[in-house]
């Protein structure tokens, strides 16, 4: 960062002595050797294509083809996953057909009086405000169908997650096998779970309810195991030596002492859930995030934006509950026998709700009371087209014949053994021998997938979209640390940013940009900022005020303070929110997608929806490859000059 | 150390011949100073204050004048406003109100500008946490500040290795700050202070995280340097051995007020009030105390053959040469007689440590006792 600082001659001598050895001099010596091998070999040697035998992609489109052949006959489907199917379809369905026998007045007062008593008034309110917007823009029957997924895969991925959580919390070898799986997990986009679910399930709610559950229970397991093996070692000492069974000892001591980090951990897996109830759309999940996807592909944006509207107050009221519920605790004790006719009353007060609605025939939101906002907001985003679209289209102009076609152009016009020297060179300088295999390796899988251009494609838009995340990152997390206020302004925008599920980001990336790869840029940008800010931010705040003062005291000027002693001081947290920025960005470049962004994330879009499972499961995996590459790359230059 | 004779018999020098000058300097923390300064608040004790308004008196009303080449040392107990003073002086901490003037300019009128300049070339501190920075190589820490000025690489090493060797720490240019002593780091610490040339150095418990036995070393070495260099310093502890072994005169702090101003032989000789006399209860009299003090003129009757010794000789140096007879010790300043110094004068200063280690040892706050 201190190069930044190249203004005044006498300072820019302030590298390194040994400069030929510093890093970052090596890392740019790479990309001058990808560069001049480009100028000279500039597109001969492309991926060559692996015999028909050995290919990915049709070898995928054969095993599908056997299931669909098969998926009638075969004992594995008709007693297995058929089964599993029919079961979790059923529950989708069981639980949508409570919340339609509820009605929607049943359903609000149920909803809002839970809110109040969980979280107090104020989200009370932002639950009813929800409910509102539901029936206004008409939405309410899909809002149902996605809470109905919700609810159901929440509840299995608990169910599933919290018990797992507990074995690993008391258990160090079943913590130790189960960390990588779930560190696995954590690492493949959304998108890259929907495609095994799809294959054994088929379309539709069963495949977007298990890959919902199998995408949100890792958190419930993280975080559990870390609630159980945080109680308090006092405690567990003082009650085991009273003679407490481990049983015991589980339920009087560990989970109670565990329960408020816990209910964080439900919280987090409600908040994937609902983004991945989102995605889920794509493989047919109705619902909310179907009426987005629908809407954009109309390039409908006021469409998109009353769905959006509505998914994202969902997601802030779900979001706001659970997060009370886990802050609530001890001191609203109170006895068991007023809660419990609280909420006997709250659930009678619903049934009579509901049916008063059926006698007043109200029970579906009445149509006329809809307020459509598309219509209006459609006319606003024309006005705006009007007055911006000039100065957007110039910048995604811009971005485009300057930015992202030349890389686009270096990377897949190089020849490919080249780019995967240069990615291993750089993970030789970055980390060592071991980052280099693994940085070659993961390039050579995309190309082994049969997808090296498309992935080359991608890996362009990943790479613009980190750099500007990161620079503006960087920058705005600078201003937070420095400014109180600011940075309590912040704050809470940057909590709602992070509550919303990815898809709403291409809304208005969309109304800005229109479609294409520079929307989808835009999107990703907007949705990896959070994070990269708050490390940021958090890092400069950590800097030791001595090291400041210090070097005040020596007469330091505040750009000299940032780029001499804060900046450098706070590198590893900065490094660390690029590794985080760079893998949100590759997560949301797929979503991009949608929007007309191609390459690998349209390879896995069409794939889904047109059921063709090669592609689609070639460029799921290549995204994976892509993620491993670049979390590679940036965790070991974290950590080396951590 | 010619400024401590001059600086004894002039206690107040004026503005002109002072080093650095600081009157009526107050420093209030919290939102509301106005709500104290100028109000008849402002005369209010602390605690008071802070119930009334919110704020924290942390410097009340400072005045003192510290000469050039001097040693002022600044005592008090945690939270009497040491570092807050010792801040203001630079600016570190902004001043509530009042005047620290350097050299005859009013620091508190400078520009940041001039503000920076002052911190490049003429104040150094040195901290008690170090405050080095840990990505840094040592000769880079302690370049630093004159990196910031813009000095050249080759220059700024060449003086950051002269500042290293000086400091006792030559071959370790290329370490980490990590990978040294405590002991080390703060060796660092005061190279990096006096690689700019400073007229002016401020310490604010440098040593307070070291061990005893390096704590000592330390002392040595900023005694030695500050001869050599011919420094003014402004030195916190609290520590009292370190005190007296370090400076020229002393202040005694309390709820941010000075209580006392004077050079050690001053304050154990005679204390302002218990609060300073509790401070300084722990030394021994004839440690501190010199012949000078205790001399007087001889009377008529006495046989003026003693020995003789000089006025600076501390009293326990001349219990030997009492002992050895009875006539009264005299003090002479070459050939000139000052006065003399009797065993009863010397008996009674011995008595008074021991009194005093009495009271100390069964009640703290027994200091009236002594005088009766
Ligand atoms: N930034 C601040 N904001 C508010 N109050 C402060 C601040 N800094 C210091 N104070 C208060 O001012 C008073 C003096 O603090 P100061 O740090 O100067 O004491 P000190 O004599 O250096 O103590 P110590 O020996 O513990 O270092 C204390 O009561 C402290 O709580
Ligand atoms: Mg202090």
């Amino acid at each position: 960062m201190s190069t930044a600082f190249g203004a005044a001659p006498t300072i820019r001598a302030d590298g390194p002595p040994t400069w030929l050895t510093s890093r970052w001099t090596q890392a740019l010596l790479v990309l001058a050797a990808l560069l001049a091998g480009f100028a000279v070999l500039r597109g001969e040697h492309a991926f060559p294509a692996l015999p028909e035998p050995f290919q990915i992609g049709p070898f995928f489109d054969r095993v599908y083809d056997w299931v669909v052949a098969n998926r009638n006959t075969s004992p594995l489907f008709l007693y297995g996953f058929n089964y599993l199917s029919v079961g979790l379809g059923s529950a989708v369905i069981l639980v949508n057909q409570v919340l339609t026998l509820l009605t929607w007045p049943g359903v609000t007062v149920l909803g809002t009086f839970t809110a109040w008593r969980v979280a107090g008034p104020r989200t009370a309110a932002l639950v009813l405000a929800a409910f509102a917007v539901f029936g206004l823009t008409g939405l309410w029957s899909e809002a149902m169908t996605t809470l109905a997924l919700i609810i159901t895969s929440v509840l299995l991925a608990l169910l599933i997650g919290i018990p797992l959580g507990i074995l690993a919390g008391r258990n160090e070898g079943f913590d130790a096998a189960i960390r990588p799986v779930l560190n696995f997990l954590q690492i493949m986009p959304a998108f890259a779970y929907l495609m095994p679910m799809l294959l054994l399930f088929g379309i539709g709610n069963p495949a977007a309810a298990v890959a919902t559950t199998v995408y949100a229970f890792p958190p419930a397991v993280r975080i559990t195991a870390l609630a159980i093996r945080n109680v308090d070692k006092g405690a567990v000492e003082a009650t085991t030596s009273l003679g407490s069974t481990s049983w015991q000892l589980l339920t009087k001591v560990q989970l109670p002492l565990a329960r408020r980090t816990i209910m964080l951990g439900v919280n987090q897996t409600i908040m994937l859930a609902v983004s991945m109830v989102v995605i889920a759309s794509v493989i047919g999940a109705g619902g909310l995030g179907d009426a987005i996807y629908q809407a954009l592909n109309k390039v409908n944006v006021g469409q998109a934006f009353e769905a959006g509207l509505a998914i994202v107050l969902m997601a802030i009221a779900l979001d706001r509950v659970t997060a009370a519920a886990g802050n609530r605790e001890y001191a609203s004790g109170g006895s068991p026998v007023p809660r419990l006719a609280m909420t006997a009353a709250a659930v009678l007060a619903a049934v009579a709700a509901s049916v008063l609605a059926r006698l007043a025939g109200v029970a579906d939101w009445p149509r006329e009371w809809t307020l459509s906002a598309a219509g209006p907001i459609n006319a606003f985003n024309d006005a705006v087209q009007d007055l911006f679209g000039d100065a957007t289209a110039a910048v995604g102009e811009f971005l485009l014949g300057w930015v992202l076609d030349p890389l686009r152009t270096l990377l897949t016009d190089s020849p490919w053994w080249l780019v995967l020297l240069a990615a291993a060179a750089l993970g030789l300088v970055l980390g060592g021998w071991r980052t280099a295999l693994v940085a070659g390796l993961s390039l050579l899988g995309t190309g082994l997938l049969g997808v090296w251009g498309l992935s080359m494609d991608t890996l362009s838009q990943v790479l613009v979209a980190a750099l500007v995340t990161v620079a503006l990152g960087v920058v705005v997390g600078v201003l937070a640390a420095r400014g109180d206020t600011f940075s309590r302004i912040l704050r809470p925008i940057l909590d709602a940013m992070q509550t919303l599920p990815p898809f709403v980001y291409l809304i208005p990336a969309v109304a800005l940009f229109g479609i294409g790869r520079v929307p989808a840029l835009a999107a990703a940008v907007v949705f990896a900022l959070p994070p990269v800010i708050r490390l940021v931010e958090d890092g400069i705040r950590g800097v030791p005020p001595e090291s400041v003062e210090a070097t005040t005291s020596l007469g330091s000027t505040s750009w000299q303070l940032l780029t001499k002693v804060r900046l450098p001081l706070a590198r590893s947290s900065i490094l660390l929110a690029v590794n985080q920025g760079i893998m949100m960005v590759l997560a949301m470049v797929v979503i991009g997608a949608l929007v007309g962004a191609g390459a690998l994330g349209y390879g896995v879009v069409f794939g889904l929806a047109q059921n063709q499972l090669g592609l689609g499961l070639t460029s799921g995996l290549a995204i994976v490859c892509l993620g491993v590459l670049l979390d590679r790359l940036t965790q070991s230059a974290a950590r080396r000059t951590g | 150390m010619t400024s401590q004779a001059t600086e004894t018999t002039e206690r107040h020098p004026s503005n002109g011949d002072a080093k650095i000058a600081v009157r009526h300097l107050w420093k209030i923390f919290g939102g509301n100073a106005d709500s104290v300064l100028g109000t008849e608040n402002q005369s209010m004790d602390r605690d008071a204050i802070r119930e009334r308004t919110g704020c924290t008196v942390a410097v009340r009303d400072v005045s003192f004048d510290v000469a050039p080449g001097e040693v002022f040392v600044v005592m008090g107990l945690s939270g009497s406003g040491k570092s807050t003073l010792v801040r203001c002086l630079t600016r570190l901490i902004e001043p509530t109100s009042g005047k620290v003037v350097l050299d005859g300019a009013d620091i508190g009128q400078a520009d940041p500008q001039e503000l920076r300049e002052l911190r490049r070339h003429k104040i150094a501190m040195v901290f008690q946490h170090f405050g080095l920075l840990p990505n840094r190589k040592i000769i880079d820490n302690v370049a630093y500040g004159l990196e910031v000025r813009g000095m050249s690489r080759a220059d700024r090493y060449a003086r950051a290795r002269e500042m290293i060797d000086m400091v006792g720490l030559s071959g370790s240019e290329n370490s980490r700050p990590g990978q040294l002593s405590g002991g080390m780091q703060q060796r660092v610490g005061l190279a990096r202070a006096l690689a700019v040339r400073p007229e002016v150095l401020l310490f604010d418990e440098p040593f307070s995280a070291l061990d005893p036995l390096i704590r000592r070393d330390m002392q040595n070495e900023v005694c030695r340097l500050q001869r050599e260099l011919d420094v003014t310093a402004v030195f916190i502890t609290h520590d009292l051995s370190e005190a007296l072994k370090l400076g020229d005169r002393i202040a005694i702090m309390r709820d941010g007020e000075l209580i006392q101003v004077g050079t050690p032989e001053e304050l154990v000789g005679r204390p302002a009030d218990d609060y300073v006399r509790d401070f300084v209860s722990d030394v021994s009299r004839t440690d501190v105390l010199t012949v000078s003090w205790l001399m007087r003129a001889p009377a008529g009757d006495e046989p003026l053959d003693g020995p003789v010794t000089a006025p600076t000789t501390v009293v326990r140096d001349v219990v030997p040469q009492l002992a050895r007879g009875t006539a009264p010790v005299r003090v002479v300043d070459g050939d000139r007689l000052l006065g003399v110094v009797g065993r009863t004068d010397v008996l009674r200063v011995i008595a008074e440590d021991q009194s005093e280690g009495d009271s100390g040892s069964a009640a703290s706050g027994a200091g009236a006792s002594t005088e009766g």
